[in-house]
């Protein structure tokens, strides 16, 4: 299959001159979900930031054969999405169906199909019903939803997913994992950062690993990549901690949301 | 059929934004001495409150929270105003004299701003405020303007919730201290509010320029001006005409063959 996303030595410095990504280089296939973990401040988001054309660093940055530059910019964001992490940066209209319908509109799609793909992603993210509700007044888990339905009524080839589970209850987060298979199963590129090691479990099929350096130190297959202990220790994804077992008191490694046999 | 009790909801928002324009500005020019004209007023006001299907407490409970603050600017205009002193107020050794002049100011002030007030509380009790915006947009506002009122309608609550964490945040940690450093902390606070607004300004613009953002702000809903908003506009139009030229002073002596059209009513 071809790639769908080739970076190459994608480097960005923020203003004040302190490095957000070195040397960054990847390929992503066609319909693959590549999930991106690291720990905090590794440049996760700003990779995505750059992907979209927001921030602007140096590289080679080839989506669907077009190279990110000031005039191709327009056509790759109509085939990529990005979802923010937090959904209040996401919806910023007054009703929720305003912020659904905002990108197809920019588009210039004529009304009636606007309707239909604004319908069809609430559909999407079992949110039918709420077209006329005021974002401010939805829970989390509703804003978070209906901050992907605004990302899938364009309709995207390519999904970047900045944290899409972060801070869900487990129904919510399940739920969101739910709508991530339907995408996958429609033959979506996926990209989705976390640092949630069971979401990446659960739904990649291949793994970015991103270090404290702010660049990538490994990628590869799920469980390759799951199973690699150091890998994982060394770049903060799982921590050793004193664990307790009645009187017994040992050292082992910690994974959130995963259940550890002795 | 609509239901005449949900008129005013059902009708286009620009159609109310601009009867009620009409209503207000007739209202703000009309010389304070015509005090049976406000009457007047007041009764047209009920009669469009009355074909809505809200309810007196809900209004009274908005009304009563915006009428204090006109009520306590005017209250010092009669004692401010020079002119012709009618009475003065004593307590102890001063004296405040109160002008003639002043208290029609003070007339002034409270009924227009009462009646204004009662008008716009129903206006934003029969419309939704996103409804209110598309409104605005249709009736060529400039749109920076509407943009500017769309955002800070989505956002100051956003930002009100950042407040009061950084107000909690504070109070759980503070043990009393002297003013100066009461100030320097407000002022800490003042500053991280801007800066985290400032981060979620280009935040949500980055979330609009991705899904294809432009300076336009398209929208989906298109209301349709249909004859009751049309009947709606003009109903306000001639009763204000009536009210403004005095006709309706003289409603009773008006003839339709042999008869009075008061006692044929």
């Amino acid at each position: 299959m071809a790639n769908i996303i080739k970076v190459s030595d994608l480097r960005y410095y923020y203003p004040d001159g302190t490095a957000g990504l070195k040397d960054v280089s990847f390929e992503v296939e066609e319909g693959e979900t590549l999930v991106i973990i690291g720990a905090n401040g590794t440049g996760k988001s700003t990779l995505f930031l750059n992907l979209m054309g927001i921030l602007e660093g140096e590289g080679c940055i080839n989506i669907m054969g077009l190279t990110a530059n000031k005039k191709n910019i327009k056509e790759i964001r109509k085939r990529m999405g990005l979802l923010f992490q937090d959904p209040d940066d996401q919806l910023f209209c007054p009703t929720v169906l305003d912020d659904v319908s905002f990108g197809p509109l920019n588009l210039g799609w004529d009304p009636d199909e606007v309707t239909a793909v604004s319908q069809k992603a609430l559909m999407m993210v079992d949110l039918e019903g709420y077209e006329s509700r005021t974002s401010h007044h939805l829970s989390y888990g509703e804003k978070k939803r209906a901050a992907i339905a605004t990302v899938l009524s364009m309709d995207p080839r390519i999904l970047l997913l900045d944290e899409p589970t972060s801070g869900l209850d487990p129904r919510s987060t399940s739920k969101c994992i739910n709508i991530l298979y339907n995408l996958k199963s429609q033959g979506k590129t996926l990209l989705i950062v976390t640092h949630d090691i069971f979401l990446a479990q659960e739904i990649a099929d291949r793994i970015l690993v991103f270090s404290e350096e702010k660049r990538p130190v490994a990628i590869g297959n799920y469980r390759e990549i799951l199973s690699n202990r150091d890998l994982l220790l060394k770049n903060n994804l799982i921590h050793q901690h004193q664990h307790r077992h009645d009187k017994e008191v040992h050292e082992h490694e910690h994974r959130h949301d995963y259940t550890h046999k002795h | 059929m609509i239901h005449p009790y949900t008129i005013v909801e059902s009708l286009d928002p620009r159609s109310k934004i601009i009867s009620f324009l009409f209503i207000i500005l007739c209202l703000i020019t009309t010389p304070v001495t015509r005090l049976k004209d406000f009457g007047l007023y007041f009764l047209l006001i009920l009669a469009i409150a009355s074909l809505s299907k809200i309810t007196v407490g809900q209004v009274l409970k908005k009304v009563f929270v915006l009428i204090p603050f006109v009520f306590f600017i005017a209250i010092f205009v009669p004692f401010i105003k020079e002119g012709n002193v009618c009475w003065a107020l004593r307590i102890g050794y001063w004296e405040f004299p109160v002008t003639y002049e002043g208290i029609w100011t003070f007339l002034n002030i409270v009924i227009k701003s009462s009646l204004s007030i009662l008008l716009l509380v129903i206006a934003s009790l029969t419309t939704a405020f996103p409804d209110f915006l598309k409104g605005l947009e249709m009736l060529r506002v400039p749109r920076l303007l509407v943009m500017l009122m769309s955002f800070m309608y989505r956002y100051i609550f956003v930002l009100l919730d950042e407040a009061k964490r950084l107000i909690r945040a504070r109070s759980l940690r503070y043990f009393g201290s002297r003013y100066r450093e009461q100030f320097r902390i407000i002022g800490y606070m003042v500053g991280v509010l801007f800066i985290r607004t400032f981060e979620r300004a280009e935040r949500i613009y980055g979330a609009m320029v991705v899904r294809g953002f432009n300076g336009e702000m398209p929208s989906m809903q298109h209301f349709t001006f249909s004859y009751r908003d049309f009947l709606f506009i003009l109903g306000i139009i001639i009763s204000l005409l009536f009210i403004v030229s005095g006709i309706i002073y003289n409603v009773e002596h008006w003839r339709i063959g042999h008869f009075h059209l008061w006692q044929t009513l």
